[in-house]
């Protein structure tokens, strides 16, 4: 557990607080309003809507999950047994709340975020240039061999040959690139399956504790909007996109008329 | 339009080996005066210092697409009759169809051969 662990003894019930000592300390406010004070009670519903409300605050950047698992233990362990006598149902919903935090907790854990972040994808990052640089390198060299060929005098047919043959040779080693990107590529795809099938995981289980609903549609960047705007959509896989032969059929189109006839 | 093997041509594209690609394509096609530029906003530059025979443009590219390119050289009075050929990897038929809309004499799609772009500078010049 992250936090720091302060005991107050608040009214007839001990209070385990998590996060800095100072926000617990009689008579002052703790961050999601409880103002601690001897006649504070732990079951008052108004202090327990103060507390639900911080925890619904939503881009708060100063709840970490230590601070929640925390609180859910906090309140589940210390309700003493007059708390208990009214509200039986709301330490069953505490000690829940808090076996779920822990379970979410363990699942984050084993995403791995920090492998994730200093690890998988910077080395990924780092494969992809070397692919970017390895086939930048590879078609320098073999477009230098063939504009080598290309401005070649055909004077004497031997000394022609000799040169030709020493430039295919050159562009078959430089071919050589195909089969360290390739590996290099599959590494990359290996990462981003890693990656893909920790966060599905995560999800899965998300879904199955909560009812998130709609999720709400994030506006789109300025990136998004140039791609949209621009058309730009890249290369398309195989199969995908149109021919060339369907290209020009559609340039043939005499009119808006007939470009217009393929989308009815 | 009379195919001229001496016009100048401007071939944009934000790759230096698709730019030395179509160059030597050309080159073998026999047209030696041939420029190159990065991207729209240079590619306009260019334009509108020199008179060019032909444009032949990739459509992604940043700041100015080839797109942008094309719809502001179609809305210039002095260089709105430019033959303009597209050559890109952009093969959606939406994509396509804007190019169209927007004037573009020709379209090529990436990978391509020298079979191809040959056959696309003498249609342009046929029309």
């Amino acid at each position: 557990m992250g936090g720091t662990c302060a005991p107050i003894r608040v009214d007839h019930c001990v209070v385990r607080a998590y996060g800095p000592p100072i926000a617990m300390e009689p008579g002052r406010t703790s961050p999601w309003g409880w103002n601690v004070t001897k006649k504070a009670a732990v079951g008052d519903k108004i202090q327990l809507a103060l507390l639900v409300k911080f925890l619904k605050q939503k881009g708060r950047s100063d709840i970490k999950i230590d601070d929640i698992i925390g609180l859910a233990e906090t309140m589940a362990k210390t309700l003493d047994e007059s708390v208990l006598t009214f509200g039986a149902e709301l330490h069953q919903e505490f000690s829940a709340i808090a076996s779920e935090i822990s379970s979410l907790r363990r699942d984050i854990y084993e995403l791995r975020p920090d492998q994730i972040r200093f690890a998988r994808i910077p080395e990924a990052g780092r494969e992809l240039d070397a692919v970017v640089e390895s086939t930048e390198e590879a078609t320098h060299i073999i477009m230098s061999a063939a504009e080598s060929i290309m401005a070649a005098e055909i004077g004497d047919a031997e000394t022609f040959k000799a040169m030709v043959d020493d430039k295919m040779i050159t562009i078959f080693e430089a071919c050589a690139f195909q089969d360290l990107t390739g590996q290099r590529v599959r590494k990359v795809v290996k990462t981003l399956s890693w990656i893909e099938e920790r966060i599905a995981r995560l999800a899965e289980k998300l879904a199955s504790v909560s009812d998130i609903g709609v999720v709400p549609v994030e506006p789109e960047t300025e990136d998004e909007r140039r791609m949209r705007e621009l058309l730009l959509h890249g290369p398309q896989m195989k199969g995908q996109g149109v021919s060339q032969t369907a290209v020009d059929s559609l340039m043939a189109k005499s009119d808006q008329d007939d470009i217009d006839r393929l989308f009815d | 339009m009379a195919l001229d093997l001496n016009m100048p041509i401007l071939v944009v594209d934000d790759y230096k080996t698709m730019i030395r690609i179509i160059r030597n394509l050309l080159k073998q096609l026999g047209f030696d005066d041939v420029d190159e530029a990065s991207d729209g906003t240079e590619a306009l530059g260019k334009m509108k210092e020199r008179k060019y025979g032909l444009v032949i443009s990739d459509w992604n590219m940043e700041p100015m697409t080839g797109y942008e390119l094309l719809k502001h050289v179609r809305a210039d009075g002095a260089l709105g009759r430019t033959p303009f050929i597209m050559v890109t990897a952009e093969s959606k038929t939406e994509n396509v169809i804007a190019a169209k809309k927007a004037g573009v004499n020709n379209y090529i799609v990436k990978p391509f051969n020298a079979q191809t772009l040959k056959g696309k500078i003498e249609s342009v010049f046929a029309d």
